[in-house]
């Protein structure tokens, strides 16, 4: 897609990198990327790919805005408390970025319609906030073989794990079970400080413009922990497992990004 | 081998920079690209960032010819 002069200029701070060409630019404008939920982690998400210029973006969130969610999540304001999420962010990346095209689910990804919502998008950013949106997000990545960047956040602990499905390690490949509902606490019960979703978001965004672009190798096969009490950053190397329920069947013709 | 010029006068930094880059793209290892700038920043600049990208780089005045590294 051709860039013009208003192009060269809102993004010449990253067209100007070494590691950035007009070419990515023009990857990333034809681009489309979902994200679901626009919450902690998926406001920087969404700021940073509106902000890139990412020219499709799906904006996915059921809840409404709450006088809990403000100081974490920077793309939502005090007067939009009671407003669908999806609809508060939308609002604020189409003032941030109008040359961008964005679709608003305010739904709730599941099973029956994980696909449909996720379909045609190039990168699935997953910035949801319970463990069973997280495996029916990877799984439906891993039906549609679309790359996928997942990542989580509790207390000072974070996590961001890249996917190309059919090539790395999905999530399922490395946590294959779903932990059972009530041994692991919610943000809600354990609490979160909002800059630490703010290192772990800005870490999914870089991914998925990684995955996008192709200008940087995405961190594939590799599940990145941060502790944010003392900056302290852990990866571990995972690989695809051969029997893995989700993506141990993706054909290579379907792998894309 | 092919040559092109471009004139980036009136055009500040960065911006001069990345429309010379993304000419540069266009071009073929070996092809030439001859840039008109401004003197002061761009004159400093644009030459220093197309050899940090590994181009051959020639400054005459305000006149800079880089050849597209191979």
């Amino acid at each position: 897609m051709t860039l013009t002069d208003a192009d060269l200029e809102r993004y010449s701070r990253q067209l100007v990198l070494p590691e950035w060409s007009g070419a990515a630019q023009a990857r990333l404008k034809s681009a489309s990327a979902v994200v679901v939920g626009t919450g902690a982690l998926g406001s920087p998400v969404l700021t940073y790919l509106a902000g890139a210029g990412v020219g499709r973006l799906g904006v996915v969130d059921d809840g409404e805005v709450e006088l809990s969610n403000l100081p974490r999540q920077p793309l939502h304001f005090t007067p939009d408390v009671e407003v669908n999420k999806a609809v508060s962010a939308t609002s604020k990346l189409q003032l941030m970025n109008p040359t961008i095209m964005i679709e608003t689910f305010p739904a709730r990804i599941e099973e029956f319609n994980a696909e449909a919502i996720l379909a045609g998008a190039d990168v699935v950013v997953d910035c949801s906030d319970t463990f069973a949106t997280r495996y029916v997000v990877n799984d439906a990545c891993c039906a549609l073989g679309t790359p996928l960047v997942e990542g989580g956040v509790l207390g000072f602990d974070g996590l961001v794990m890249p996917i190309k499905p059919g090539e790395s390690a999905c999530y399922r490949c490395a946590f294959p079970t779903e932990p059972p509902e009530g041994s692991v606490p919610s943000c809600r019960e354990a609490g979160v400080l909002g800059p630490v979703a703010g290192i772990v978001g800005s870490m999914q965004a870089l991914e998925a413009l990684k995955l996008l672009t192709g200008a940087v190798e995405p961190a594939l096969d590799r599940i990145v922990q941060i502790d944010a009490r003392n900056l302290e950053q852990t990866v571990v190397k995972t690989s695809r497992r051969p029997d893995c329920t989700a993506c141990a069947r993706v054909p290579a013709a379907t792998q894309s990004g | 081998m092919s040559s092109q010029t471009l004139d980036l006068t009136g055009v500040t930094c960065p911006l001069n920079w990345v429309k010379a880059k993304l000419a540069l793209e266009g071009l073929a290892p070996g092809d030439e690209l001859t840039l008109m700038l401004d003197s002061g920043e761009p004159i400093d600049s644009v030459p220093r960032s197309a050899r940090e990208d590994g181009h051959d780089v020639t400054v005459s005045g305000t006149t800079v010819t880089i050849v597209k590294r191979a």
